[in-house]
């Protein structure tokens, strides 16, 4: 337990002193600002002009209540989440290589199972806050829109999913984790993050039915978000998304005790 | 337990390339190791095989006694090591850079920080990122983070890199102490003969993966070349004269004759009479012992 203080500790020194940390706190309030700027103009088309693309947009956004800018955080967490989530771990194990300072954590007397660790505590704590920025930044700014149609249970539940969501999308980054090791930097890792995103989006446009077995689409189907006219998430679903979790994290764990570190 | 480092046929293969090929040497408490070697010459795999970061085709090394591989961690307690280029992390202050070693080190004490930031003379830099130092000083950071622990053995990969000639006498000064003073182990690899030499007490030549020579730094002047340079008005009638008396005699580049015989060399008066009997007076006679890096060059073969 001491060893993997010190070393949870070192790992939060690297994370609060890097601007990546600000810029990605800064980016997932700036996003959640704009979400509310939407509902905003939702409620005042006047707004929107004759732009059409901003029309379309706001065309989405359902009632423009409560529950509909609920469900639109839940949106945007889903999106938002694997690319961001993705390249907060990218950043984590990929600066090591990058930074070339990975060789000062390999002859310590601190196991690497214990380093690798850390750095996925790290990555989680890192992921909620973004999490919490997101969804708190989204709450603050509805309520000084004024949307209407406030219901405590109704945010408490959305948050619930929110969350959760949040959490399973963690889960995935542990093969984003590997390859940033393996490739020693964040280009491939972060674009691994882009590519599941983009094939979860073709999967549920053109294969709707293997969703509940494509780990990356799992989230968005706990969600709820994507309709029921998709199916739903089952129980081999979290089964396969955690077997792919831990498959990312054994393959790091066991890339940092056993490969050459040149 | 008199090694402190030993390592037994220690081989490195990448693919069909040996980079390290049975490699096999002992370091002794407070002895100061030199791992001398060409740029390539597989200083670094070597020393990367001994902190446990890649592993061995074959062979092993061991360090106070316990063998060395990545699961053997404890091991690290009593080593400090510096590899390559010290790069630290660099949006961290060099303090926040030691204060990580010493969390990770499990050092209780707060004012080793101190300590070692104004043994190596860094202490003024403490607040300055890691990213703006200068390469002398990131060097000293990288050094800071090696002994801050007050390690038994000291691994370090050209540690003189990027320091200034007075960096690199504190430097060599630090490491005679604490081999001298505390009995540190120290191996430490150079390309530069000439600088190794002054504070090594052993020495071990790699070339091209293998250990081509292993010798104490008394042996050293030893092995070195000497030989007689001679300069005459008419070093043609010289060389004659010479090679009648059975001396072996050679041009070198510039003109000069050069005797190797041991005679010659412990005597040049003799060679002066000689030449002034023969009508053909030196204008220079100079015993010349071999350059270090000559005598480096020679044994690798390159020279």
């Amino acid at each position: 337990m001491k060893e993997l203080m010190a070393s949870v500790w070192a790992e939060g020194l690297k994370v609060r002193k890097s601007k990546m940390f600000i810029i990605t706190v800064v980016f997932f309030a700036f996003i959640a600002s704009m979400m509310g700027l939407l509902m905003f103009v939702a409620h005042h088309p006047e707004l929107a002009g004759r732009s059409a693309a901003l029309s379309a947009k706001t065309s989405i956004l359902g009632n423009g209540d409560w529950a509909s800018f609920l469900t639109l955080l839940i949106q945007v967490i889903l999106a938002l989440g694997p690319i961001g989530f993705g390249m907060v771990t990218s950043w984590v194990f990929g600066r090591e290589y990058a930074d070339r300072v990975a060789k000062d954590l390999l002859s310590l007397p601190v196991s690497r199972m214990t380093i690798v660790i850390s750095k996925f505590v790290i990555i989680l704590c890192w992921c909620i806050l973004l999490t919490l920025t997101l969804f708190l930044c989204g709450l603050f700014v509805g309520v000084a829109i004024k949307i209407p149609g406030w219901s405590s249970t109704n945010v408490l539940n959305s948050f619930l999913i929110f969350i959760n969501s949040s959490i399973l999308t963690f889960l995935l980054c542990t093969p984003v984790a590997f390859l940033a090791c393996i490739s020693r930097g964040y280009l491939l890792p972060i674009g691994f993050a882009i590519l599941t995103l983009i094939l979860t989006n073709f999967v549920a446009i053109g294969l709707p039915n293997i969703m509940p077995y494509f780990p990356w689409a799992i989230p968005a189907l706990y969600s709820g978000i994507a309709g029921n006219e998709l199916p739903q998430a089952e129980a081999i679903s979290y089964f396969i998304l955690i077997v792919v979790s831990i498959a990312g994290f054994i393959g790091t764990a066991a890339w940092w005790r056993f490969a050459d570190q040149i | 337990m008199d090694n402190v480092i030993e390592t037994n046929g220690l081989t490195k293969k990448f693919g069909r390339f040996k980079a390290v090929d049975s490699v096999s040497l002992t370091v002794k408490k407070g002895e100061i190791y030199g791992f001398l070697g060409l740029n390539g010459a597989g200083k670094t795999t070597t020393i990367r095989m001994l902190l446990g970061m890649i592993r061995p085709s074959s062979g092993y090394a061991c360090i106070n006694g316990q063998p060395v591989h990545a699961g053997n961690y404890a091991l690290w307690n009593h080593v400090g090591y510096l590899v390559e280029i010290p790069y630290s992390y660099p949006d961290l202050s060099v303090r926040e850079n030691l204060e990580i070693i010493r969390r990770l080190r499990f050092i209780n004490d707060f004012h080793v920080v101190d300590q070692v930031m104004e043994n190596l003379q860094i202490a003024q830099y403490q607040d300055r990122k890691a990213k703006n130092l200068s390469l002398g000083n990131a060097q000293r950071l990288g050094l800071a983070k090696a002994i801050m622990h007050n390690p038994d053995v000291l691994i370090l990969d050209e540690p003189a890199n990027g320091l200034d000639p007075a960096g690199i006498v504190e430097i060599r000064e630090l490491l005679h102490s604490l081999a001298h003073d505390r009995g540190v182990a120290v191996f430490i690899s150079s390309h530069i003969l000439g600088e190794i030499s002054r504070f090594a007490t052993r020495l071990g030549i790699i070339h091209e993966g293998k250990l081509v020579q292993e010798l104490n730094i008394e042996q050293l002047e030893s092995l070195r070349k000497r030989r007689l340079l001679v300069n005459t008005n008419d070093n043609q009638n010289a060389q004659a004269i010479l090679g009648e008396k059975g001396y072996t005699v050679n041009r070198v580049q510039n003109g000069l004759i050069e005797l190797a015989d041991k005679d010659a060399i412990a005597h040049p008066e003799n060679i002066n009479v000689l030449l002034v009997q023969g009508g053909c007076p030196p204008t220079l006679l100079r015993v010349d012992e071999e350059d270090l890096e000559d005598y480096f060059l020679r044994i690798i073969g390159r020279n």
